[in-house]
């Protein structure tokens, strides 16, 4: 089929509401990708990012009719608000589980994580830096919800602060205090270890 | 100043080490390919979505019964208390009702003609017919 031919997000999501489950699948189909990529911005294993997919695409598939009403977004951009939405409930539901301790440094990993830190640090270009996934993972867990959400769009996503702000429904002033207070506090956590 | 900018440069060079960090972090391929191309995704999604309609429909239902069993609750309590007030408001218009005890404002203020001027005020007090008696009494021995 040419690329043209295929209907658009708007006349899928007019053919899901009424009842057409077929447009439903195209649109997962469509994007579940791009979904289940800015999941995996926010956790590291498979079952929690596909999670994450099932969850936003649960809430969309609800809330179709409200986008289809009056939404002058696009339904990506409308998908993208509800996903991060999804990651940020459920990077707050994990700080609140008891087996957070498993997010605990041990000894070894943090002998590591200060060499590479150390190392990441002297460098001219830091951003060059090789610095274990896992173990950043692990480091990063310290910090809360909002921080980590905000540090993640601004510096693995590369959005602004106006396109967070859209995303996440919080105000432009509320995103730049986030994002000095995010990285305040990341600084006092790498402190430890630079 | 020196300390300042010394501080500022450190500062700078851990923002950039946190940004590697946050950006190491981030960098979950493998986890994201696996979650991407996971068989019976879109499965497992409608079996959530019929599972989550039927938790709104099994909700819903509940809130009617919820609102029947207190109706059914309600309305016999309602109804006698209605019952009640309305045979009081009988018996009180029937005119078997007691008279209102006690004083009413015109007797403290003597405003109004007929009423005795009697005030409470104080059992050690003498009342006014008391005080007129003393002044007729004593008048009656003065003329003995």
């Amino acid at each position: 089929m040419h690329p043209s031919d295929e209907p658009t997000d708007d006349a899928l999501v007019s053919a899901t509401c009424a009842g057409d489950e077929a447009a439903f699948a195209q649109l997962f189909e469509r994007h579940r990708r791009r979904v289940a990529r800015t999941a995996a911005r926010f956790f590291s294993r498979p079952e929690q990012i596909e999670e994450i997919v099932q969850e936003s695409f649960t809430k969309a598939y609800f809330a179709l009719p409200n986008f289809a009403g009056a939404h002058t977004a696009s339904f990506a951009a409308w998908l993208a608000q509800i996903t991060v939405n999804a990651c940020y409930d459920e990077l707050r539901r994990a700080q609140r589980r008891p087996e957070r301790q498993l997010d605990e440094l041990n000894e070894a990993e943090t002998h590591a994580l200060t060499t590479q830190l150390r190392a990441a640090a002297a460098r001219p270009d830091v951003e060059s830096a090789l610095i274990a996934r896992d173990l950043a993972g692990k480091l990063l867990a310290r910090l809360s919800a909002e921080d980590r959400l905000v540090l993640t769009l601004l510096d693995a996503e590369g959005l602004s602060v106006a396109e967070i702000a859209k995303l996440t429904g919080w105000s432009t002033p509320k995103v730049k205090v986030r994002a000095y207070r995010a990285r305040a506090h990341l600084r006092r956590v790498l402190r430890k270890y630079v | 100043m020196f300390g300042t900018r010394k501080q500022q440069a450190q500062d700078e060079r851990l923002d950039r080490v946190g940004q590697a960090l946050v950006r190491a972090g981030a960098e979950n391929e493998e986890a994201f390919e696996t979650a991407a191309a996971s068989p019976f995704l879109y499965t497992r999604l409608r079996a959530r979505i019929a599972a989550a309609e039927r938790a709104q429909q099994t909700g819903a239902d509940e809130g009617w019964l919820a609102l029947l069993t207190v109706a059914r609750r309600a309305v016999p309590a309602m109804t006698a208390l209605a019952a009640l007030v309305f045979t009081l408001m009988v018996w009180l218009a029937s005119g078997n009702a007691p008279a209102a005890t006690g004083f009413g404002d015109e007797a403290y203020y003597g405003s109004e003609a007929g009423v005795e001027q009697v005030v409470l005020a104080d059992t050690q007090n003498l009342s006014r017919d008391e005080v007129l008696s003393l002044v007729v009494e004593r008048g009656e021995q003065g003329r003995r």
